[in-house]
């Protein structure tokens, strides 16, 4: 009872905070626009009718913005505040607190992420209307698997970034991690549908957590199916939950031998 | 009964060195060099409850890190902490509940919303209960005159402004001990004071226990009742401020500048440190000459266009402490 009200308000107060950043909110709003129109017409230009690897137009380009949804959606800034707290020395204040930094942090961004749910989510839907019209076949019931999908694939995109931004207790430079990272999740999913790759590479992704983090979802979204879902969601929860107790170690680890920066 | 006791307590890093040049640049990326660097050296104190002690030194001394270990945060390399009979490396959880922490140049409170709503959250985190929670709020905001501030984003706040609310913030759960690490630091004199002012009431009317570190000799001139001076990583002096303020804490500085050209002869226990024609700087022996006196037989030389007062940097006073020791070990 004590932590849902402890981790309750603070979901409640990032919320808040969230509504806080409006500038940040119409940037992100804008560049989101911008590159899905970039890609809008990318994939127009590439589609001269009929479909690739079983996408036609309107789904390519709905999966981008639901791809980019999730990753917009993340933009809780994980990765940064590791760093910035471990760095800074400012995990000092939080470390001695009764509450687990973990939580504590998963909590924060998760505000943010129901936010940008929310916010983004209402902009790829009015872009994907104007652009090309509904998603053909789909369906309102499956708009909650879709959903939980998608908040599965930021959860997992979450825990891997505090597990790469917590290695900052350990090393100095560690922001090649991120780079790597994010240009993986980017190929494997968030640019390019994982049916696009090669057949060798297409076996090696679905082994990989990188494609459960954009494609799952936006896949589920542009071609719903339940063997698709029971396929694709027990997997995301099973990356996530790797990447949770990686992330924990990450933490134990870094703070069992803290060398606090800043004095 | 004692608040906190430390006994031999060490604490080494390992930082990793690395020489001038490409060459070492590679060298150091196959096979790190790593130096030791000893932050805090066999110190031993104890505290008792209401206490006030500053913990003073210059920067880089290990203040910080012992407050660290103190909270929990650090582990110590050796030696052994108890803070309210708790074990702070194996109970730093159920030590939080007990220690609020101010660290002047870090804030705890969220920058863009107004500190009601931080406090709402810190209350959630200590377990307050809500109506409990509203009426600390109060107790706070009228001790500290931050009712006005509660709605006000963090954002808009002066610095001083900011500081009250964070220690406030830190004061929620009502903890026995409270560490501030460097609480007044870059603030003005008008909110120095009122800073010590408050820290000074919390321990009168609330019996907390305060653990302050400064590298401000008013700081601890004026709140604190002892002190203890640390260098280096260790302890070398342990005393009541009453005797640290006459043996060391009897210098003042005052620079002034004169509108007109003066030559000055000082009075007895003022030295002339530096002077010019139009400016000069006194080292003044508060034993033997007050600072009322000195003001006075400056403004009789006429023509003051400003003077300002000063403790001496703590370096000095360390250094002074230093060769005291000497003094007394060669006596």
């Amino acid at each position: 009872m004590k932590a849902i009200r402890k981790y309750g308000t603070v979901l409640k107060l990032s919320l808040q905070n969230a509504f806080v950043y409006r500038s940040n909110v119409i940037g992100g709003l804008l560049f989101y626009t911008l590159f899905i129109f970039v890609f809008f017409n990318l994939w127009r230009a590439i589609y001269q009718g009929g479909r690739v690897a079983g996408y036609s137009l309107t789904q390519m380009v709905w999966y981008l913005c639901i791809t980019e949804l999730v990753v917009f959606g993340c933009r809780s800034g994980v990765f940064g505040q590791m760093n910035e707290d471990v760095k800074s020395g400012s995990i000092a204040y939080q470390l001695n607190r009764p509450y687990h930094y973990v939580f504590y942090q998963f909590f924060t961004a998760l505000g943010g992420m129901v936010f940008n749910l929310l916010v983004f989510g209402t902009m790829a839907i009015v872009l994907g209307m104007i652009m090309v019209g509904p998603i053909p076949g789909f369906r309102l019931q499956s708009l909650p698997f879709v959903l939980i999908s998608g908040i599965m694939g930021m959860v997992l995109n979450f825990f891997i970034l505090m597990a790469l931004g917590l290695t900052a207790f350990r090393m100095e430079e560690n922001f090649a991690f991120y780079l790597i990272y994010q240009k993986l999740v980017f190929m494997l999913g968030m640019f390019i549908p994982v049916e696009f790759l090669p057949g060798w590479l297409r076996d090696i992704a679905r082994f990989l957590p990188f494609s459960y983090v954009a494609w799952a979802p936006a896949r589920l979204a542009v071609a719903f199916s339940w063997e698709l879902f029971i396929e694709v969601f027990p997997v995301q929860v099973l990356w996530a939950v790797i990447a949770f107790f990686i992330a924990m170690a990450m933490y134990r680890f870094g703070v069992s031998g803290i060398q606090a920066h800043g004095g | 009964m004692e608040a906190i006791t430390v006994s031999g307590l060490n604490k080494v890093y390992r930082t990793r060195i690395k020489e001038e040049g490409l060459g070492a640049s590679f060298k150091a990326l196959i096979r790190p060099v790593y130096k030791q660097v000893q932050a805090v050296r066999d110190i031993s104190f104890t505290i008792n409850k209401g206490e006030i002690l500053a913990f003073i030194g210059p920067n880089g001394a290990g203040k910080s890190t012992t407050i660290k270990m103190l909270t929990g945060i650090l582990h110590p390399t050796s030696g052994t902490i108890s803070v309210l009979g708790l074990n702070p490396v194996k109970e730093r959880q159920k030590l939080s509940y007990h220690i609020g922490t101010v660290f002047g140049q870090k804030s705890q409170l969220w920058f863009h919303l107004p500190p009601t709503d931080s406090f709402a959250l810190l209350g959630a985190i200590y377990d307050i209960e809500k109506d409990k929670l509203k009426k600390r709020v109060d107790e706070l905001s009228e001790l500290f005159e931050i009712g006005d501030l509660l709605q006000t984003p963090v954002r808009k706040m002066s610095l001083g402004q900011r500081i009250r609310c964070e220690v406030a913030a830190s004061l929620l759960h009502e903890p026995d001990i409270l560490f501030l690490d460097e609480p007044t630091i870059g603030l003005d004199v008008v909110v120095k004071q009122s800073i010590r002012e408050l820290i000074m009431r919390m321990n009168r009317e609330q019996g907390t226990t305060i653990f302050l570190t400064s590298h401000d000799a008013g700081d601890v001139e004026h709140v604190c009742r002892r002190a203890i001076v640390i260098d280096h990583g260790q302890i070398i002096l342990d005393q009541p401020v009453k005797k640290l303020k006459y043996d060391y804490l009897n210098r003042k500085i005052i620079a002034v500048r004169f509108e007109v050209p003066q030559r000055l002869e000082v009075p007895e226990g003022v030295k002339l440190e530096k002077s010019g024609e139009m400016a000069a700087r006194l080292s003044v022996d508060t034993r033997r000459c007050s600072i009322d006196e000195v003001m006075r037989w400056l403004i009789a030389q006429g023509g003051v266009a400003d003077i300002t007062v000063e403790d001496p940097p703590m370096e000095e006073i360390i250094a002074s402490i230093f060769s005291h020791k000497e003094e007394g070990a060669a006596g």
